[in-house]
């Protein structure tokens, strides 16, 4: 690796550039950007507090005075809706010591009190009142600049809501630009979805870039859920995930739309017939020719939201039933990551198909999934065969499909690529990793500070 | 009556009933610690709902905490799924496998009718490969069958201690 210094460079603490690390042109990845700490001590700064982040669906906090705590980024927040309807999310941190304001998954509330002193802020952040406040002499208590702190900007898109602490950052209509097209095929088919329950969360072993390379990867289901290959559960054939699209939305932003057999069942993401019946209400024609062809779709809204909408069956013999998965990874260290898991369901769908939908997502994904549990084994031994240092030497290899041209007659906005097999949306990914990580570079090695 | 409702009269600790109740989970415990998947899945009913709901945090006043989504939702065929797809070798969170111990203690029994109920607390320790244990702890509900001298499971339903499951994966058995 060069230890050249130029001012376009973006230097660790021991001279290596962060150029260098993500050569994703070339389908080089360095070991070093999933296990390193300056690593992640980087990422804080010039991703999660830059990026927008998934906080959660509106239907989950229906009412005035709802909340769910949640993470921005890194940072604990409340998610809540106020007394007039209006969704904030806050720091969950008093601004007096610092304790969390909020110590529950879930709770409808008019005001938050914080236990330690008191402090006492409504549902829209404001100070309502400091405990002993006869005590504060004049100008020692500034109650109307100590509400809650805020994101510094919220938003929704198909009731999908994102905050970022960077006020600079593109609203979220810009940010996901050709993503919003996308998303209304997977999320506002038939005119919107709601959050099933609660989501389920849990920790794994591995770095959060690990899983989130997952998400994007067709080509490992075949060996990684080869039990069920086994048991009659998918398909005897290597390539049957391999037919469809892989489309880079925007840099960062990207999806597979897959298709299944070639049986009805499998068409328009393999939703009941009262749903599909929906569809063109809310979607164009060329989207729902697109859900036609698709019966599974991963797709990533950068950096660490995604959706999973599949098809699987828990029980052998059973025929598949789709379901609708959003998914984030919260980074606790360089190789401990918390996932978020919930399972979404069209608004109008019947409770015949809530039934089913529901099954079949928590008997094949989630940790208990039999599916999913095999990914997780994945990510933590991919982690810790990465973090020694004669294996940082060796990038890791994503090179599939590196010269395939791009798919010039596909309808729909962004760069497409026949077949669902292959690491364009991989390299996509890492490319915004690493236009992130050196948006802010300074090339005097002052990164690592 | 669901199997958290624990109704009918208590049996108490030094009668028969409930040393035959304590060696069946005894029995199961060991079932699950050998590999012995195929006959532990025998110890259900044919009708048996098996779950384990997501614990949030709450106030005690907004209940428990249990009521919102599940881990597990399965079914007889839906366990005998999970049991054959151990048994190939490709399912690779328990490839090669975990050791796990399973302590089933604080037993309580209940006789309601034809039916027992079974409540018992867990502590399943995982360690697999060279890495660390991991540690499972909660209650199982149980609403039992007389079946001969033994018992069946007709309901069970664990209820976790953690809100964030800290064990990779829940690819190990309850």
């Amino acid at each position: 690796m060069t230890t050249t210094t130029s001012p376009t460079r973006t230097l660790l603490s021991d001279g290596e550039a962060i150029e260098d690390l993500v050569r994703a042109e070339e389908g080089l990845i360095s070991r070093r950007i999933y296990a390193d700490p300056e690593i992640l001590r980087l990422e804080r700064e010039r991703i999660f507090t830059k990026a927008w982040f998934f906080l959660g669906h509106e239907s989950e906090i229906p009412e005035p005075g709802d909340l769910v705590t949640r993470v921005a980024g890194l940072d604990p927040v409340v998610l809540i809706r106020d007394d007039d309807g209006v969704v904030h999310a806050f720091l969950n941190s008093c601004r007096h010591r610092g304790m969390r304001v909020c110590r529950t998954d879930r709770e409808n509330v008019s005001f938050l009190r914080c236990p330690y002193h008191g402090w006492a802020y409504r549902n829209d952040g404001s100070l309502m009142t400091a405990f002993g406040e006869s005590h504060y002499g004049e100008g020692e208590l500034e109650k109307e600049e100590l509400g809650l702190i805020p994101v510094a900007q919220l938003d929704s898109y198909q009731g999908l809501i994102f905050a970022t602490w960077d006020p600079e950052a593109p609203s979220l209509d810009e940010y996901l630009g050709n993503m919003k097209y996308y998303l209304d095929i997977i999320v506002g088919r038939t005119g919107g979805v709601e959050i099933v329950g609660t989501p389920q969360i849990w920790d794994v072993e591995t770095s959060w870039k690990f899983a989130t390379d997952n998400f994007t990867d067709n080509f490992h289901v075949f060996s990684a859920h080869h039990s069920l290959v086994e048991l009659g559960m998918l398909p005897n054939n290597p390539d049957f995930a391999s037919h469809g699209h892989m489309i880079v939305a925007e840099e960062g932003h990207i999806l597979h739309l897959t298709a299944g057999a070639p049986t009805e069942e499998y068409e328009l993401l393999g939703l009941p017939q009262d749903l599909r019946d929906k569809m063109p209400e809310h979607l164009s024609p060329e989207q729902v020719e697109m859900a036609r062809k698709t019966a599974y779709s991963a797709g990533t809204v950068w950096p660490n939201f995604h959706w999973l909408q599949l098809m699987s069956s828990g029980t052998m013999g059973q025929p598949d039933v789709p379901f609708l998965n959003f998914r984030l990874e919260i980074p606790l260290s360089p190789t401990r990551t918390r996932m978020y898991s919930w399972l979404a369901v069209d608004k109008d769908a019947s409770e015949e198909f809530r039934k089913a939908t529901y099954e079949t997502y928590v008997r094949t994904f989630g940790p208990a999934g039999i599916f999913d549990q095999d990914d997780m084994e994945n990510w933590e031994d991919c982690t810790r065969a990465s973090v020694g240092p004669a294996a940082q030497r060796y990038p890791l290899h994503h090179k599939m499909g590196i010269g395939r041209p791009v798919d010039t007659s596909w309808p729909g906005p962004g760069t497409a690529y026949e077949g669902a097999y292959g690491e364009m949306t991989h390299r996509s990914w890492y490319a915004a990793w690493r236009t992130f990580m050196t948006r802010t570079g300074n090339g005097d090695g002052s990164a690592a500070r | 009556m669901s199997a958290t409702a624990q109704s009918g009269t208590p049996v108490l600790p030094h009668t028969e009933l409930y040393g035959r109740v304590a060696e069946f989970y005894h029995h199961e415990a060991e079932l699950l610690d050998s590999y012995r998947f195929a006959d532990w899945v025998e110890l259900f009913t044919e009708d048996v709902s098996y779950r384990m709901p997501v614990r949030t945090t709450q106030f005690l006043t907004d209940g428990l905490g249990f009521h919102e989504f599940d881990f597990f939702c399965d079914d007889h065929a839906t366990l005998v799924t999970r049991v054959k797809r151990l048994e190939t070798e490709f399912a690779w969170a328990e490839t090669p496998p975990s050791r796990t111990r399973h302590f089933v203690s604080n037993l309580r029994v209940r006789e309601d009718g034809d039916e027992l109920f079974g409540q018992t607390n867990f502590m399943i320790t995982r360690t697999r490969q060279d890495l660390d244990y991991q540690l499972f702890t909660g209650v199982r509900y149980d609403r039992l069958v007389r079946d001969g001298d033994g018992f069946r499971i007709r309901e069970r339903q664990i209820h976790v201690d953690q809100t964030v499951i800290t064990g990779t994966n829940l690819s190990v058995l309850f």
